[in-house]
């Protein structure tokens, strides 16, 4: 950008909150790298690490719908089930390899979704959120039905985490939790710049015509059902995947992965990381995924502080974490220039 | 007789026993400005939403350029070259005022809008019709502020803006100017007259003093029906006309 383009646009930054991040989206890919890479050096174990880029995707994919469509799904929990499931019990029947198994995973995840989409788009508003939270309350009672395939309440359990190979050729094992973060971490940083460039597309800036107004989207000549089904299919899609990584790293596929919790944890940390911003999405992940580390170990009934924290989010910053961050860097920006402009 | 761009025959929109729209026969030729005026009430806007798609006629037809649109939903008239202005100012509040164009200019794109992996620069034409329909607004300056920070009469001309980007065959205008100061109204006016020029438009107004100015053809509604229609001198001179509106007064 010339310097004459950016120049006017400083002042109205203040007004355009989603702006921003798409105007700066080079820092915050770095800041993102930056993060992927001392995760595993800053937080107390490598798997609670894993786990945080595993919930992260989860969220990105939340985010293209409550943030960048503006779709409250309860939902995700049936693809971060399923994901995980399809995942698992195709490596334990099949004795299938590790990408077959993401693969199946991201394929079950986005066909689920494109149906829940299909069926939960017809209606809106409200209305929208109760068939997502429907179809989440089935999806659980048909993996608890069949106990068989999924272990009902007993979950399902000895999940391997097959290593990378290639051709029969064992590339590299993924036994020990760092080897498996390297793993997890190359696919979050792919799954982060996808997201970037599919936010960036066309169809990306539809989904915020949609967002903002989506009579006048139609209007314009969109078919908005159209968007808002694809936005379920890729949503779907990275959160099977988050779901089979899971399984993987947990070697253990409870039935609370396909569990409305699910959903809701899903979508706490969406909000709380901030809607519409990809690095939110890294950051309330991992701000839920620490705190709950850290605070189950203090105190058993630590959800509560956390509901406590969502309301104190709600309440005082809208744009979640990252609208807070960006609010902070406003203003130590403003002051900056204030004193500049005083000397 | 030329063949018109949009033609309904005997359009029928009906709230049970009520008939909003009771049996219109519209012909808008191509290249005219077409207004439909009428006292409150009498189906202007409910005839409107029958055009864009908004709302489903009861009976009747409706013929773009001699194709039958009368079952198509919203987005796909837009397609055929049907752009629309909604009376209540309806824009992307939080996105930018170039944005809103851009979108508006996109919307053409029918499925190649769904293409979620290629970045906008190579979708540059979009772009382009956006900057050129901002010079045309003389919005360039505001470019970047977000469309709700205009002022209510900038967002009447985005409103209107964003209808051409879509560069329709037909513009169909809800009350441009509602809810705009004196000041702002003679952009309004200079604007749609401009549009004229080279667009079939269709323009449903209150501002009397704009509907004498630039229609070519006026139709009367009164009731859901059609109470006469002729070029602005005849309307004004026709002594139903006057009883129409001042009945309602009365």
């Amino acid at each position: 950008m010339t310097p004459k383009l950016t120049a006017p646009a400083r002042g109205d930054n203040r007004r355009t909150g989603n702006a921003i991040t798409r105007r700066r989206p080079a820092a915050t890919t770095l800041a993102m790298f930056a993060v992927v890479v001392a995760l595993p050096l800053v937080v107390p174990s490598a798997t609670l690490a894993c786990e945080i880029l595993i919930f992260a995707m989860a969220v990105l994919g939340c985010n293209l719908l409550l943030g960048y469509t503006g779709l409250l799904s309860f939902g995700q929990a049936i693809f971060f089930g399923s994901g995980a499931y399809v995942a698992a019990l195709a490596m334990i029947h099949w004795q299938v390899g590790l990408f077959t198994a993401l693969l199946l995973a991201v394929a079950a995840g986005g066909l689920l979704a494109l149906l829940v989409g299909a069926l939960a788009i017809r209606r809106k508003g409200i209305y929208f959120v109760m068939l997502t939270l429907a179809l989440t309350q089935m999806a659980y009672f048909i993996a608890y039905t069949l106990s068989d395939w999924t272990g009902g309440d007993n979950g399902l359990l000895d999940v391997p985490r097959p290593p990378v190979a290639l051709g029969g050729f064992t590339l590299f094992d993924l036994e020990t939790p760092l080897a498996f973060y390297s793993l997890v971490a190359v696919l979050f940083v792919l799954i982060y710049l996808g997201a970037r460039r599919v936010i960036d597309s066309a169809f990306g800036s539809t989904l915020l015509a949609i967002r903002e107004n989506e009579a006048r989207a139609a209007a314009v000549g969109y078919d908005t059902r159209h968007f808002k089904i694809l936005a379920f299919t890729l949503s779907g899609a990275v959160t099977g995947l988050a779901g089979a990584l899971y399984a993987m790293l947990l070697n253990f596929v409870p039935l609370s992965n396909i569990e409305l919790p699910m959903s809701e944890q899903i979508l706490i940390m969406t909000i709380i990381g901030g809607t519409g911003s990809l690095f939110g999405s890294l950051l309330g992940a991992g701000t839920i995924v620490i705190l709950g580390d850290l605070l189950s170990a203090l105190w058993p009934r630590w959800m509560l502080l956390l509901g406590v924290a969502l309301i104190a989010v709600v309440m005082f910053m809208r744009g979640g974490l990252w609208g807070g961050l960006e609010a902070l860097g406003r203003r130590r920006a403003g002051a900056s220039r204030k004193t500049q402009e005083d000397a | 007789m030329t063949t018109p761009l949009l033609e309904t025959r005997d359009l029928t929109l009906a709230y049970g026993a009520f008939r909003a729209v009771d049996g219109v026969g519209l012909r808008i030729r191509p290249g005219t400005i077409h207004t439909v005026i009428g006292p409150n009430g009498a189906g202007k806007t409910s005839l409107f939403h029958c055009l864009t798609g908004e709302r489903r006629a009861s009976s009747g037809r409706i013929l773009f350029d001699g194709r039958d649109i009368t079952r198509r939903p919203a987005h796909g008239r837009v397609a055929l070259g049907m752009a629309r202005s909604f009376q209540i100012t309806s824009l992307f509040q939080n996105l930018s005022v170039r944005e809103n164009l851009r979108l508006a200019a996109q919307g053409t794109a029918g499925w190649r809008a769904l293409n979620f992996w290629q970045r906008l620069d190579t979708h540059r034409r979009h772009a382009a019709t956006a900057d050129e329909m901002l010079e045309r607004l003389a919005l360039t300056e505001r470019a970047e502020l977000p469309a709700g920070t205009l002022s209510h009469g900038q967002q009447r001309i985005l409103e209107v803006g964003m209808a051409m980007c879509a560069r329709p065959r037909l513009l169909l205008l809800d009350e441009p100017t509602s809810g705009m100061g004196v000041d702002d109204i003679p952009t309004m006016t200079r604007l749609i007259g401009e549009l004229g020029r080279n667009h079939t438009v269709l323009l449903i107004e209150h501002n009397m003093s704009i509907v004498m100015s630039i229609s070519d053809t006026i139709t009367v509604m009164n009731r859901g029906q059609i109470l006469i229609e002729g070029p602005p001198q005849s309307v004004r001179e026709d002594e139903r006309v006057r009883t129409a509106y001042l009945g309602e007064a009365a």
